[in-house]
């Protein structure tokens, strides 16, 4: 009797998390569905790079995108910084293409919504992105957070807020957390200022870190969506 | 006063050598901005690799006011040899002419003299960086147009709006002129040891090449006293290109040279009262 009882309770745990897989299977298909309806935007953008010893003021601009991964900041005569990723930092491009497997991670509450977390690998072993792990919440249809593994670009996590864009799964505010690589220049090439004291000699065993967590912020002040944007004004320009 | 001020205007601006700094300047400046015209995408690149890697920085990023932060900062070090040309004759080229005597007959104290060669030394110095600001950064803009700059520090990459930039500039050019200020009077203290202008010309080009070796070498041995150098403080115009401003920094720089500066000319003052003048 027990023997019975106990594959009755395996069997029901498989077909309940079966069904799961099922559920979350669709609920990412039709939350990609969604997000690629959008195939190009032209946004008004304010944004905020906050890196470590990098100091770049808030910027304001006009974000292009082009689906699947072109995307460029204009600023009206200023220079624009984007990093440079093998998958840009857009929803549709941090989401994985083609057939997917879908596994249903639980549950959890983000500013007081209960979301569904979805685990998503790509089946195509050669692109850019290894594994998804999103944030839904299954009442708006929407994403609110990413957190993706690339193959060259290390984790690129980002949180979404939602405003009167919601229905083209647009973001009103985003922000993306990367990996960046620390950088040094001679400073026989740069002849610092040194306006601080140096630093104590640092211990030789210590490890420091090759690279270190970034922000970037950016909020959508506008948008115009499906009107079309020619590839030229993706073109590399001076 | 006044008319002893114009008379040592007169003596340096009738000197043809004058007009020679005026000339290496806007050579340098014009050879600096023709390079980077032909070839300053290829410099950037290399100064600008690990921020490439990256970001995609697109844009006009050499720009009017990132070349003239490079002919500053090429230029900033040759500038004292200019400085050092006229204040270092100041003296010691009266003194080698047969002229100092004569001068000192004339109902004026010695003191007054030497402030008088200071300040005549000091307005050269102002025009000589107004006229490094008119052919550097106008002259920049001009060429390159004008546009958010970048300034890359060995560690920190700080990039600064366009709006932002131009009253850096005029800060930094303040800045230069103290720095400068401190050379001519360096300079002024060395030419009143001579009775000819070779010696103390080369002698402030000396210490302030030797001392700008000891500021820039990374070794511990020399952080104790690099603080106290006039050459680790003659960069702290570079403070106003970063974000926040490092005003602290600057002013304790800008107090440090212009210490100095007091300290030479009063030096220049006290010896050269006791100066047995005999030419």
């Amino acid at each position: 009797m027990r023997k019975l009882l106990g594959i009755w309770v395996v069997c029901m745990l498989v077909a309940t998390s079966g069904i799961k897989a099922g559920e979350a299977d669709k609920l990412f298909y039709a939350l990609r569905t969604k997000v690629l309806t959008v195939k190009d935007y032209t946004a008004d953008v304010r944004m905020k790079i906050d890196i470590n010893r990098m100091k770049i003021p808030q910027l304001k601009g006009t974000l292009f995108f082009k689906s699947p991964n072109k995307m460029r900041l204009e600023r009206h005569g200023g220079l624009s910084i984007l990093p440079k990723k093998n998958i840009n930092l857009t929803l549709s491009n941090l989401m994985p293409a083609g057939n997917v497997t879908v596994i249903d991670a639980g549950s959890a509450v983000i500013d007081g919504k209960k979301v569904r977390i979805i685990k998503v690998i790509p089946e195509d072993d050669m692109g850019q992105i290894i594994l998804s792990k999103l944030w839904i919440d299954e009442a708006n249809m929407l994403i609110l957070k990413t957190e993706t593994t690339s193959r060259n670009d290390g984790t690129i996590a980002m949180d979404l807020t939602f405003g009167k864009y919601a229905s083209y799964a647009l973001p009103d505010h985003v922000t993306i957390t990367m990996d960046v690589k620390d950088y040094k220049l001679p400073k026989g090439i740069t002849m610092d200022y040194n306006d601080t004291p140096p630093p104590p000699p640092k211990d030789p065993k210590e490890k420091k870190p090759k690279t270190q967590k970034g922000t970037i912020q950016i909020n959508y002040l506008s948008y115009t969506i499906n009107k079309g944007i020619p590839d030229a004004k993706f073109a590399d320009k001076e | 006063m006044i008319q002893l001020l114009k008379i040592e205007l007169y003596k340096i601006f009738k000197r043809p050598r004058t007009y020679i700094s005026f000339g290496i300047i806007t050579a340098i400046v014009l050879v600096i901005q023709l390079a980077m015209l032909s070839d300053g995408k290829s410099f950037l690149g290399f100064v600008m690799s690990g921020v490439n890697e990256q970001f995609d920085i697109q844009g006009n990023v050499l720009n009017g006011y990132l070349v003239t932060y490079i002919i500053l900062q090429s230029l900033l070090i040759h500038i004292p040899l200019l400085v050092a040309l006229v204040a270092g004759d100041a003296l010691a080229g009266e003194a080698a002419g047969g002229t100092l005597r004569l001068l000192l007959t004339k109902p004026i104290s010695r003191a007054k003299l030497v402030l008088m060669k200071f300040t005549s030394s000091f307005i050269y110095t102002v025009l000589l960086i107004i006229w490094l600001a008119i052919v550097g950064l106008f002259g920049s803009l001009l060429l390159f147009g004008p546009g958010d700059m970048i300034n890359l520090k060995s560690d920190a990459f700080v990039m600064l709006l366009q709006h932002d930039v131009m009253w850096r500039y005029m800060m930094a050019f303040l800045f230069a002129t103290l720095a400068m200020t401190t050379i001519a009077s360096l300079a002024l203290l060395l030419s009143a040891f001579a009775d000819n202008s070779i010696g103390p010309i080369v002698s402030t080009m000396g210490i302030v090449v030797v001392i700008t070796i000891l500021s820039n070498l990374e070794l511990p041995l020399f952080d104790k006293i690099k603080p106290f150098l006039f050459t680790t403080h003659m960069i702290g115009w570079k403070g106003f290109f970063d974000d926040p401003v490092p005003y602290g920094a600057i002013g304790f720089s800008a107090l440090v040279m212009f210490l100095y500066t007091v300290v030479f000319l009063a030096a220049t003052i006290f010896y050269f009262n006791k100066k047995d003048i005999k030419s």
